[in-house]
């Protein structure tokens, strides 16, 4: 049921991240609702369910957004090797590792569509790139991150498996 | 590291690389077509449903910049009601005017198809946008996008079935050969990863004023010449610099676009080539 969920959520999300979020722009760049949305969701439910959602997350992406599909899906990647982050326990709190996360994937995303750019023969400018969008991408997710957390966390106490009496 | 996550890793990598090779040689287009051509009417819909809200939040997010940007309006309304009093001939100028702004009007001899933008590329690296016709309505890669009011959006560089892709002229991969029109010096127009235009290789003795209006050159033939990019807003001079760098500021909001044209009539040399 948990992963019927997840699916619809990613969807939604994928949607929303190409007509809703380009609208609403921080610091000069539009947030990563797909990122964040699988971060928040690797810190509330766990990593078994975050390693499914990740691909398909960019699978869906690869479909609607103007890149070859296989792109979107090998930029979040990485994120699969994020998802034991949680369970190692570091720290008490799931918020914490989740904005250093977010960050994290934020820059991973981005220097992979950057580095795609490079070898199909552009030549972005990496300092500008640097300051203008990496840096100002992984604040704004960061801060987008803390919402959707929370909306997440209240919605996962419903998802939980009751206990039988 | 947990190995089952490794092995995952390189089981979604190793998945993205036989799509993007799938990718390479279309395999996907079909699937990629039927999909966007469901999820473009629910992107659009979604979008101006969410437009005001977004308005909103970004004027109050944008609250000094406004205040500042409603004074010197309040200030240049003034100076323009003067101005406009003083008019003997307002019908003339009305008419003028008119012609300025009707670009279809203007130009019989060339076809335009009406678009609406319903999507936007996620990646924060690039400056795309969506557009609700595709190859089915004629368009072509290459072809030239304009605004409503014939400034240069930018040009198609992916279509699908029923949709297209716009690379806008900010994105940073972005050039077009461009002149100032006054002073019919030339150069080209780059966008950057901050959506901003710069013209480059403006000589350095070049006579450049803010306001200046740049249009297409036309030189290289991907663009007609003539097509309106944007105003010059600052140009650098800095010593012992063979070129200024010429700030340019695009006549549309391109963050913005809900409607677009695009010039079927024109095909850039490369792609219209036999």
């Amino acid at each position: 049921m948990s992963y019927a969920i997840g699916l619809l959520a990613i969807l939604i999300a994928v949607v929303a991240q190409l007509s809703i979020m380009p609208a609403f722009s921080i610091f000069g760049v539009q947030p990563n609702l797909i990122i964040v949305l699988l971060v928040a969701w690797m810190a509330t439910r766990g990593r078994r369910e975050a390693l499914v959602l990740i691909p398909i997350a960019g699978f869906a992406q690869g479909l609607l957004d103007s890149q070859p599909l296989g792109l979107a899906m090998l930029a979040l990647a990485p994120m699969t090797l994020m998802t034991n982050v949680r369970e190692l326990r570091l720290v008490e709190s799931d918020l914490l590792p989740a904005v250093i996360l977010t960050v994290l994937a934020t820059l991973v995303y981005e220097t992979v569509i950057m580095v795609t750019l490079v070898v199909t023969g552009e030549h972005p400018d990496w300092l500008a790139s640097a300051l203008d969008v990496l840096v100002p991408a992984a604040i704004a997710n960061a801060l987008l991150l803390l919402p959707v957390y929370g909306l997440i966390r209240l919605a996962s106490m419903d998802l939980r498996p009751r206990r039988a009496f | 590291m947990h190995v089952r996550t490794r092995t995952w890793f390189g089981f979604v990598v190793a998945a993205s690389v036989l799509f993007l090779v799938g990718s390479r040689f279309a395999v996907f287009e079909p699937l990629e077509s039927a999909v966007n051509a469901i999820a473009a009417p629910v992107e659009s819909a979604l979008g101006a449903a969410t437009r005001p809200v977004a308005d909103f939040v970004n004027n109050l997010t944008d609250i000094n910049r406004l205040s500042d940007e409603n004074r010197a309006l309040q200030e240049e309304n003034e100076s323009l009601v003067a101005e406009i009093s003083r008019l003997r001939d307002v019908d003339k100028e009305l008419q003028q005017l008119q012609e300025l702004v009707n670009v279809r009007g203007n130009r019989p001899g060339e076809r335009f198809l009406a678009a609406n933008v319903f999507a936007r590329e996620p990646s924060n690296q690039q400056d795309l946008v969506a557009i609700d016709r595709g190859s089915a309505d004629g368009l072509q890669e290459k072809m030239m996008v304009l605004t409503r009011q014939g400034s240069l959006v930018g040009s198609i560089s992916r279509v699908l079935e029923h949709t297209a892709w716009v690379t806008l002229i900010t994105d940073q991969t972005s050039a077009v050969g461009a002149l100032i029109q006054e002073s019919r010096v030339q150069g080209v127009v780059v966008g950057a990863a901050d959506g901003t235009l710069t013209m480059e290789f403006v000589e350095e003795t070049a006579d450049v004023k803010e306001g200046d209006l740049v249009t297409t050159s036309g030189v290289g033939g991907r663009h007609p010449p003539g097509e309106l990019i944007g105003q010059v807003v600052e140009a650098e001079r800095a010593a012992q610099q063979l070129f200024q760098q010429v700030r340019v500021q695009p006549l549309a909001d391109l963050s913005r676009l809900e409607s677009v044209l695009v010039l079927t009539s024109f095909l850039p040399l490369e792609a219209g080539a036999p």
